[in-house]
């Protein structure tokens, strides 16, 4: 029997496999190389860069909680330039295929990253919209259709026609008209979902566990909440969907796939054992082995309801 | 401190040994030869004693208290799940091993004339791994400061690795004079200044190296963080530096210049 396909289709690209790395969890792309050969994954997506660098939050930064963690880093970040002239070259010398996450807190900052990175040998850019939004009295850009709308509609415009991919927050009224405001505006994909807005307190010390006092909750605990948000925007979408939310097993991976997306990312995972996204890798082609299917295709929004 | 580690590897360990030395302290030799043989003092180890798809999520890091005969030993405090599954473990059991991790003490044979080592509580950990580096052990003084008497460690055991030692107890219900570590200290300092390691909570640090730079000594802490990875990607440890930029405490630390730390904003 010949080898399983493991190749997708996004938007113009075609990644060798459909497992990515969720931004600012693979660093810039090389940090995990020992564990993880970036060139091996369907494409890595570096740390979230924002015009210039960002210092990020305060310490404590993170809380364990039941099946997962809540993080409030603040897109602590290189800046966009540094990482063009320090971490890019090494990163693409690879032969790895290399998605750019950006951050802004302007529509106008994202039309610039953009501009920035159309400049570059970046195959895809990923643009992060839960950040706040300083005009908006901090509200996210990602809870509204109508901002998402704006910002994917700046990126389109300065991007010089490298695709874009959208990702979304779980935390809007209904995340298939933020989804939809994308594809509307260009995007050539729509990733989901970024972390959900949680927090954990210190009963002993009567505080916050994090300086931020609020932050994002990622790992398992929220794969439900994630599939269900990626089946329902698979389904309205005609652009791809990309899942990310607690993907730690070959298997998570593949029910991403079932209820519709075209690939997925692994995040948090990936801290626990940074070898996780190439074992995933693994386990998706033995499963299509054992399975008999030779293209991802066969399993791509198969859900029988 | 340099940032040239010797790389981590991802091994099992076989444990061989786990052992109360406290009211919620142990001590766990692990068998895990190739981790063992590239650490350096102060560098740490993450440990995973359960399975992968279980809880707690993470796994956690703990800094190497000693070397002995090729085998990592272990001094950790029960003080959540983790640990408590620790301390169930029994002899044969497999652990996960991540290490070594982290920048330790790069030139111990710089301290030819000693160290003062301070150890809070837990703290107490690297120290030993430090002292052993030591190009003379016997110019090396341990001071252990602790909350209550009932936390402190076997005094038997203690004086195995430290040799003569120095303890405070802040509720005078243990060994020791009663109050802070700070105490024999400051009166050490006084009498002779030396490079001064310590290891615990972040008040305690602040205060020992305040106090060290009162007396003109360098003062190296091994610092603790809430930490994801160990490896130096998700920046859950970084921690605020005087000079306004941050450092990893899993890669630029733990061991660090305590006069760079800018102590108001470690919690």
């Amino acid at each position: 029997m010949k080898s399983p396909d493991l190749s997708v289709k996004l938007g113009p690209l075609t990644l060798k496999n459909p497992v990515m790395t969720a931004s600012g969890t693979f660093g810039y792309g090389l940090e995990l190389k020992d564990f993880c050969p970036p060139e091996l994954l369907g494409a890595v997506i570096t740390k979230g860069v924002s015009l210039t660098p960002w210092p990020g939050n305060p310490s404590p930064r993170m809380k364990e909680t039941t099946g997962g963690l809540i993080n409030a880093i603040g897109l602590e970040n290189m800046g966009v330039e540094a990482f063009i002239e320090k971490a890019l070259p090494q990163l693409k010398a690879t032969g790895a295929t290399v998605a750019a996450n950006i951050l802004g807190h302007s529509p106008d900052d994202y039309g610039r990253l953009a501009a920035r990175l159309a400049e570059t040998d970046v195959d895809l850019i990923e643009v992060n919209v839960s950040c706040p939004n300083v005009a908006c009295g901090g509200l996210s850009f990602g809870a509204s259709p109508k901002m998402v709308g704006e910002v994917a509609a700046l990126v389109a415009e300065n991007c010089g026609g490298k695709p874009f991919m959208v990702k979304l927050t779980p935390q809007t009224a209904d995340v298939v008209e933020v989804a939809l405001a994308a594809q509307e505006a260009g995007a050539a994909a729509v990733s989901l979902i970024n972390t959900i807005p949680a927090m954990a307190v210190d009963l002993d010390r009567r505080r916050p566990s994090l300086a931020n006092v609020v932050g994002g909750l990622s790992g398992p605990a929220i794969k439900p909440v994630a599939l269900r948000q990626v089946w329902q925007c698979a389904s309205a979408l005609s652009i791809p969907v990309v899942g990310i939310g607690g993907i730690r097993t070959a298997g998570d991976a593949l029910e991403f796939i079932l209820v519709g997306a075209t690939a997925v990312e692994v995040g948090t995972a990936t801290l626990v054992d940074p070898g996780a996204p190439l074992k995933i890798i693994e386990g998706i082609r033995q499963w299509m082995l054992r399975e008999g299917m030779d293209d991802l295709s066969q399993l791509r929004g198969g859900l029988k309801i | 401190m340099d940032e040239t580690t010797p790389a981590a590897l991802i091994r099992p360990g076989r444990l061989v040994e786990n052992r109360p030395l406290a009211e919620n302290t142990r001590l766990m030799v692990i068998d895990c030869p190739e981790v063992a043989a590239s650490a350096r003092p102060g560098q740490f180890v993450k440990v995973r004693a359960w399975p992968e798809t279980a809880d707690p999520l993470l796994d956690r890091p703990f800094s190497i208290h000693r070397l002995s005969g090729g085998r990592l030993e272990l001094l950790f405090r029960v003080v959540g799940p983790a640990t408590e599954i620790m301390a169930a473990g029994q002899p044969g059991d497999t652990l996960k091993i991540t290490g070594p991790l982290g920048c330790g003490l790069n030139s111990p044979a710089d301290y030819d004339r000693g160290l003062y080592l301070v150890g809070g509580g837990i703290g107490l950990a690297p120290l030993a791994f430090v002292r052993d580096s030591l190009p003379s052990q016997s110019a090396a003084r341990l001071f252990y400061g602790e909350r209550c008497g009932a936390l402190q460690v076997d005094q038997a055991w203690l004086k195995t690795w430290a040799g003569d030692f120095e303890a405070a107890c802040e509720d005078g219900l243990g060994y020791g004079e009663k109050g802070l570590v700070t105490a024999p200290l400051a009166r050490a300092l006084a009498r002779e200044v030396k490079p001064v390691f310590a290891c615990g909570p972040s008040p305690m640090l602040a205060a020992v190296t305040e106090l060290a730079e009162k007396f003109g000594a360098p003062c190296l802490v091994s610092l603790e963080a809430g930490m994801a990875c160990g490896l130096g990607v998700c920046l859950t440890c970084s921690l605020p530096l005087k000079n306004g930029g941050r450092l990893k405490v899993c890669q630029n630390g733990p061991v660090v210049d305590g006069l760079a730390v800018d102590w108001a904003g470690v919690r």
